[in-house]
C-alpha cells in the first residue's frame, strides 16, 4: 500500500509548526552561553556586564542557577541538566543562560559573561587513553557487554583462531559523528494555572513530561509537552534537552512564556553524539569459508558520566553461525561532548568493522563474498536457543545480485576512462524491537475516526502509518481517520527509538480498535437501541443486525452520543520466549575512484530488505534510502574532530561535512515482504534503522575492489587512497 | 554580532567619500559579523554603486558588483573561470556574491573563525594554533612561521592563471594592479592579506584576450562533490598545436597561502608533446618548495596528481565533470 504522507502538504508549505514557531505574548528570550575549557572548574562568573546589558531580564549561572533536578528513566538512565555544578567535563558545556526581551539582546549580553576557569588537562583521544578502558554495563537487553562460547573441548578463543586454517584480522575506527537534524534543540514554555506547557521538538512527548516533572519537581499531570511536528531526531532528541530545561524552569522564576534555541555549533557540543569506535576483530575460517572462530572486541569514548555505550560487538552475537565466539566491550571516559543513541546505535559503526573484516576474509579464501556470507548465516544470536522467526536474508543477496549485475564484478574491479569501479557488498541487521504503548481511538459521529498516542514523527511516517493502520483495524478507509501524535496528553508509546513505532503503535491500535468496536456493539445491542437485543456484527464501518444496517456515526447520533472511547495497550510478551526477531538486509554499491587524485564517488546504490510486513512502500522506500544516504556520508564525510584540548576542529555544517546531492546516485530499494506475525500483530519489524547499517561497509568494501587498498577507518578520505593509486 | 551603522552610497564618489567597510553580496563579510571575526561600526553597501558589467569585446572586463552566478553563466567567459565559479560554493551563495568580494574572502582557517582562539592573521602576535592543531586543509606553498591559511578562492586561481588585473579606486585616483601581486604572502604580517588601502574599492577585473585560452578547464578536488572548498584545484589552459604544447597557462589553490601560479610547469610544458607521461614530468615540479605539515603531507602528490588530471582531461576532451 502506498499513501502519500498525511503531513506533507503541511511541510512543504512551511504551514507546520515546529516547536520553536510558537511565539506567545510577553514571551522571553534565553540564549545559552558554553564553556571554552574541556576539563576544570569555573572559580568566578563575572555577569555584571550581560546583566546591565539592554533588555537582559536575568542571567542564569552556577552561581546563581535554576534550580533542576536529575531525572532518570529505565531506558536513558540519568539525563543531564545544565547550571547545576562548576565543574566543566567537556568544551562546549552550557556554563550560563542569558534571558533578555530580544533573541538578540540574550544574545549579545552572553558575549559579556566573563569567566574564570581553574583549568585542567583534558583526555579527549580514545586510542590515547585505552588504559582507562572499563568494562562496559549490560546492554538494554541484560545481556553482558562481553562474553565468550566456546565448542566442546575447545579451550579458549586463541586456541580456536590457532588452529584456523585462514585467519584475517585488523583494527577498525570510526569517529564521533552528530546528528546534525535540521531543527536544532530548542522549546517554548511558559506556565499558567494548569501548570507548565512546552512546546519542543522530541522523540515523544510523554517522555519529555516525564524528564521535565522530575527536574522541576511537579507532578506529572502539571506538564503539558506539545510536538507534533520534529526536524529530524535520529536518537538525538530522546533525553530532554538543555534549551527545554532551562526555558521551563526560568520561565517559572520570571512569570513570562521563554524560548530558547541552540545554534547550530552548540547542538555539536551542548546536545550528546555518537561516540568514537575502536574495534578488533579476527576472524578464523576453514578454507571453504565455514567461520571457526570469531572475536570482536570494542572500546568508545564516554563523557565523564558514562551516560552511553555504542555497544558495537553485539553486531558479532548475532551476524554469523561460528562455534567460537568472544566479544568485549569497553568505554573509555574522556573529557568531551555527551555521548548518546544514534541512529542504528552500536550496529552502524559495528557493522562497518564486521562487514569490512568478512570482506577481508572473502579476499584471503578468493571467494566471493556473497557466497561467504551465506555459508555462514546465522539462526539466531550466538549462545542463544531463539531462533530468528522469520529470515530471508538469502533471498535479498540473490535478489539484490541479479538487479545490481554482481556477477560481472571481477575481484579487482575494472577501469573506465580515468576510473576505477569497484562495487561492495555487506549484510544490515538490525533487531526488531517493540515498546509497551497505548492508543486512544475515538469513533465520531460524522464517520471519522481519530487515532492517538503521545509518540512522535520526527519525519518517518509515523502519522501515515497510524492512518493506515487505524483504517485497515476498523474496516474504513484512510481518508476517514485522523492520526493524532506529539501531546503529552494522549496516552504514552509510539516514542521515535529503536525503529519501534510502527509495530509497537500498530499493536496497540489493534488492541484499541477491537475494544472500541467492541464497545459499540454493545451499545448498538443494548436496551433502547438501534439493534436492541440484537447480534450484530461490525464490518466496513457499519454496525449489521437483523438484516439492517447503520454507519457508526448514524448509531452514535441515534444514541444522542458524538463520540465514543476506548484505548488498548500492547507490550512485547510471550512472543519473546520463543523467538528471537531481526530485520535483516543485503547492500550494495558501485564506487568509482580517480586515478589520479582518489577522490570517490558512489555511482550505484541498492539495498534489499527482509523487515515483515511494509505498511507503507513510499515512505518506507524514503526511510531505507535515507539510511543509506546516511552509510555513504559515514563512509566518506562524516567525522566530528576532537582536538587535543577537547575544542572541535569541526563543530558547524561547513566543517561537518554532510554528503550534499551531488554526492548521492540514484539509490534502488526493495523489499521482500514476509509478514512476521510472530513478532507482532501487524507483522512489521522496524526499518528506520537497518539502511544505515551495512552501508558503510559497502563502500568500503567497493573502494577495496576498486582500488586494492583496505581502508579500516571511517570517514575514508584522498589521503587514504593516493600512495595505493597507480601512477 | 556588534551593532553598526548602515549606510547605501549610490555612485562610486560617495563610496569613497564615506568611511565603512563596504558591503557587496556579504556572504564573507555576514558570515563572519555573525561569528564576531569583523567587528566594523560602519558598513556601506554598495549594491546600488553602478560596477556592473560583463564586457567580452577584447578580453574580458568584468564589473566588481557581477554576481558569480551571471559570470559563470555567461557564454563569452574562458571555461576557467566558468568552471571555476560553478564550482565554487552553492547556487545560492553565487547568486548573492559578487565578483569583487569573491576576490577578497577570508581564509576558511577554524582558528580564524573562532574569536576564542588564538590566530596571528586576526589578531597580530597571538599564535597560530592550525601549526600543530587541524591543518590538514591548510596550505603547504608560500605558508610562513605566522600562518599557514590557504586562500580559498577558486576564481582568482584561473584569474591569476590568466594575468588578469584588478583596477581599484579611492579618493586619491585610480590604480591597476596584476592580481598575482595584489595578493600578499603571509610572511610576518599574515592580517595584511593583498594590496588594498584602507577605502579603497575594487571597481573592475580585467583578463587580457588570450584566445587559446577558450581551450582551459578548472578541476576541483574536495571532500564532497559540491559546497566544499578545495583540497587541491587546478586550472590549466593549453595551446596546442600539431599534438604539441606550444604554451601553457597552469595556476592551483586550496595548496597555498595566494593563488598560486606554476609558471616552471607552465615552462616544461612549452614544447612538449600532449601524452600523460609528459604531463607528469612538467607536473613533477608543481610542488617545489612545498612544506607540508604533519596534517596535510598528502597534498604534495595530490597537488602533482591534480595538475595532471587537469591537463590530461583538458587534452582527451572529457567533460570536466564539474557540478555546481
Ligand atoms: C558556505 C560557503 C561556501 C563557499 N564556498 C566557496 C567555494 O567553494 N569557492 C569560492 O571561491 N568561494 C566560496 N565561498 C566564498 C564566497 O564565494 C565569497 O563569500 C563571496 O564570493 C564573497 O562575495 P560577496 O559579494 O558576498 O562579498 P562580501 O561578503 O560582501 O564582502 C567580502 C569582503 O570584500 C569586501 N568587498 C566586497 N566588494 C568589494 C569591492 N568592490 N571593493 C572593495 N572591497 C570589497 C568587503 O568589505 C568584505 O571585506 C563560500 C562561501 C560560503 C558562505
Ligand atoms: S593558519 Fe593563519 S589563519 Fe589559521 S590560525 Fe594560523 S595564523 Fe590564523
Amino acid at each position: 500500500m502506498t499513501t502519500t504522507r498525511i503531513d506533507a502538504p503541511l511541510k512543504v508549505t512551511g504551514r507546520a509548526r515546529y516547536g520553536s514557531d510558537h511565539n506567545l505574548p510577553g514571551m522571553l528570550y534565553g540564549h545559552v552561553m558554553t564553556s571554552t575549557i574541556a576539563n576544570g572548574e569555573i572559580v568566578a562568573m563575572d555577569v555584571a556586564a550581560a546583566q546591565a546589558a539592554p533588555g537582559v531580564v536575568a542571567v542564569y549561572t552556577p552561581f546563581d542557577p535554576l534550580t533542576l533536578r536529575t531525572p532518570t528513566t529505565p531506558m536513558l538512565g540519568d539525563t543531564w541538566v545544565p547550571l547545576q555544578d562548576r565543574t566543566v567535563t567537556h568544551y562546549g558545556q552550557p556554563v550560563a543562560f542569558v534571558v533578555a526581551e530580544t533573541y538578540e539582546q540574550a544574545r549579545d549580553a552572553s558575549a559579556l559573561v566573563e569567566v574564570s576557569y581553574d583549568e585542567r588537562p583534558a583526555r579527549t583521544s580514545l586510542a590515547g587513553n585505552l588504559e582507562l578502558a572499563e568494562d562496559a554495563p549490560p546492554g538494554l537487553d541484560g545481556e553482558p557487554s562481553s562474553s565468550v562460547v566456546l565448542a566442546e573441548g575447545v579451550e579458549s578463543i586463541e586456541d580456536a583462531l590457532a588452529s584456523s586454517p585462514v585467519v584475517v584480522g585488523g583494527r577498525y575506527s570510526t569517529p564521533t559523528q552528530n546528528h546534525a537534524a535540521m531543527e536544532p534543540h530548542s522549546a517554548v514554555a511558559h506556565w499558567d494555572a494548569d501548570g507548565l506547557t512546552v512546546y519542543s521538538g522530541n522523540q515523544g512527548a510523554f517522555v519529555q513530561q516525564a524528564d521535565l516533572a522530575a527536574a522541576l519537581e511537579v507532578d506529572p499531570s502539571a506538564v503539558h509537552t506539545v510536538n507534533p511536528f520534529v526536524g529530524g531526531a535520529f536518537g538525538g532528541k530522546g533525553r530532554t534537552s538543555v534549551p527545554a530545561f532551562l526555558a521551563a524552569a526560568a520561565s517559572r522564576a520570571l512569570g513570562r512564556p521563554v524560548k530558547a534555541a541552540l545554534s547550530r555549533e552548540q547542538v555539536f557540543t551542548a546536545t550528546a553524539n555518537r561516540p568514537e569506535t575502536l574495534q578488533e576483530i579476527t576472524l578464523g575460517a576453514d578454507r571453504d569459508g565455514t567461520l571457526i572462530a570469531v572475536r570482536h572486541d570494542s572500546w568508545c569514548s564516554a563523557d565523564t558520566d558514562r551516560s552511553f555505550v555504542e555497544p558495537t560487538s553485539a553486531t558479532s552475537r548475532v551476524a554469523y553461525r561460528t562455534p567460537n565466539l568472544a566479544v568485549s566491550q569497553k568505554v573509555v571516559p574522556l573529557h568531551i561532548p555527551r555521548t548518546t543513541f544514534m541512529r542504528a546505535p552500536g550496529e552502524a559503526p559495528g557493522s562497518f568493522a564486521l562487514e569490512s573484516a568478512m570482506d577481508e576474509l572473502a579476499v584471503a579464501l578468493d571467494m566471493d563474498p556473497i557466497e561467504l556470507r551465506l555459508r555462514n548465516g546465522s539462526l539466531g544470536p550466538a549462545g542463544s536457543d531463539l531462533q530468528w522467526s522469520s529470515k530471508y536474508l538469502d533471498d535479498c543477496y540473490r535478489i539484490g545480485a541479479e538487479h545490481f549485475g554482481w556477477s560481472s564484478r571481477t575481484p579487482t574491479g575494472r577501469r573506465e576512462g580515468d576510473w576505477l569501479v569497484g562495487m561492495g557488498t555487506a549484510t544490515a541487521m538490525f533487531p526488531a524491537l517493540r515498546f509497551p504503548t497505548t492508543t486512544e481511538i475515538t469513533l465520531q459521529a460524522d464517520d471519522t475516526a481519530l487515532v492517538s498516542v503521545g509518540g512522535s514523527d520526527p519525519g518517518t511516517g509515523l502519522l501515515t502509518v497510524m492512518a493506515l493502520l487505524g483504517a485497515e483495524a476498523l474496516d474504513l478507509g484512510p481518508e476517514r481517520i485522523t492520526p493524532r501524535l506529539g501531546l503529552s496528553a494522549y496516552p504514552p508509546g509510539g516514542m521515535s527509538g529503536g525503529s519501534t513505532a510502527t509495530a509497537s503503535v500498530g499493536s496497540a491500535i489493534v488492541a484499541a480498535a477491537s475494544a472500541v468496536l467492541e464497545e459499540l456493539q454493545s451499545l448498538a445491542s443494548a436496551p433502547d437501541a438501534p439493534f436492541a437485543g440484537q447480534d450484530v456484527t461490525y464490518a466496513d464501518g457499519r454496525v449489521l443486525g437483523g438484516g439492517r444496517s447503520m454507519t457508526f456515526g448514524e448509531l452514535l447520533s441515534a444514541l444522542g452520543r458524538d463520540t465514543i472511547s476506548a484505548i488498548g495497550s500492547a507490550a512485547p510478551g510471550e512472543e519473546m520466549t520463543k523467538h528471537s526477531f531481526s530485520s535483516f538486509g543485503a547492500q550494495f554499491c558501485e564506487v568509482r575512484v580517480h586515478r589520479w587524485t582518489g577522490d570517490v564517488r558512489v555511482s550505484r546504490m541498492l539495498g534489499v530488505f527482509d523487515a515483515g510486513r511494509i505498511v507503507n512502500d513510499q515512505a518506507a522506500r524514503s526511510q531505507l534510502k535515507g539510511g543509506m544516504i546516511w552509510g555513504v556520508s559515514a563512509a566518506l564525510h562524516e567525522g566530528l574532530e576532537i582536538e587535543d584540548d577537547g575544542r572541535l576542529a569541526n563543530g558547524d555544517l561547513a566543517g561537518y561535512l554532510l554528503p550534499v546531492n551531488a554526492d548521492i546516485p540514484e539509490i534502488d530499494v526493495q523489499f521482500v515482504q514476509h509478514p512476521d506475525t510472530l513478532h507482532n500483530p501487524v507483522g512489521a519489524r522496524g526499518i528506520g534503522e537497518i539502511g544505515v547499517v551495512g552501508m558503510a561497509a559497502a563502500v568500503a568494501n567497493a573502494v577495496y575492489n576498486a582500488t586494492g587498498v583496505r581502508v579500516r577507518h571511517t570517514p575514508i578520505t584522498i589521503e587514504d587512497l593516493l600512495e595505493g593509486l597507480p601512477s | 554580532m556588534q551593532s553598526f551603522e548602515l549606510t547605501a552610497p549610490t555612485t562610486v564618489d560617495d563610496a569613497l567619500a564615506g568611511a565603512g567597510t563596504f558591503l557587496a553580496g556579504g556572504t564573507t563579510l555576514v558570515d563572519l559579523m555573525k561569528l564576531d571575526v569583523l567587528t566594523p561600526r560602519h558598513v556601506q553597501d554598495i549594491n546600488a554603486v553602478p560596477l556592473r558589467g560583463i564586457d567580452t569585446t577584447d578580453g574580458l572586463r568584468l564589473g566588481a558588483l557581477e554576481r558569480m552566478s551571471d559570470v559563470a553563466r555567461h557564454p563569452g567567459v574562458y571555461p576557467m573561470i566558468s568552471r571555476a565559479l560553478l564550482q565554487s560554493a552553492s547556487q545560492q551563495l553565487r547568486n548573492m556574491a559578487s565578483m569583487g568580494g569573491n576576490l577578497l574572502q577570508r581564509t576558511r582557517c577554524t582558528y580564524f573563525r573562532d574569536v576564542s582562539m588564538p590566530c596571528n592573521r586576526r589578531v597580530p602576535g597571538s599564535g597560530c594554533p592550525a601549526r600543530s592543531g587541524a591543518g590538514r586543509m591548510h596550505a603547504v606553498l608560500g605558508t610562513s612561521e605566522a600562518c599557514v591559511a590557504t586562500h580559498p578562492s577558486d576564481v582568482a586561481v584561473a584569474l591569476v592563471a590568466l594575468d588578469a588585473q584588478v583596477s581599484l579606486a579611492d579618493a586619491a585616483g585610480t590604480r591597476t594592479v596584476p592580481l598575482l601581486d595584489f595578493y600578499r604572502l603571509p610572511g610576518d604580517t599574515p592580517h595584511v592579506e593583498n594590496d588594498l588601502r584602507p577605502g579603497e574599492l575594487i571597481t573592475e577585473i580585467v583578463v587580457p584576450r588570450l584566445d587559446w585560452a577558450a581551450n582551459s578547464t578548472y578541476v576541483k578536488v574536495r571532500d564532497r562533490q559540491s559546497y566544499e572548498f578545495a583540497l587541491c584545484s587546478a586550472a590549466v589552459a593549453l595551446d596546442v598545436r600539431d599534438a604539441r604544447v606550444v604554451d601553457a597557462r597552469v595556476a592551483v589553490g586550496g595548496v597555498a597561502t595566494v593563488p598560486w601560479r606554476l609558471t616552471a610547469v607552465e615552462e616544461a610544458l612549452r614544447g612538449a608533446p600532449v601524452t600523460e607521461e609528459a604531463f607528469q614530468e612538467a607536473a613533477g615540479v608543481a610542488a617545489e618548495g612545498a612544506t607540508p605539515l604533519s596534517a596535510n603531507g598528502f597534498k604534495v602528490p595530490l597537488l602533482r596528481r591534480t595538475v595532471v588530471r587537469a591537463l590530461c582531461e583538458l587534452t582527451q576532451d572529457e567533460p570536466s565533470g564539474s557540478r555546481g
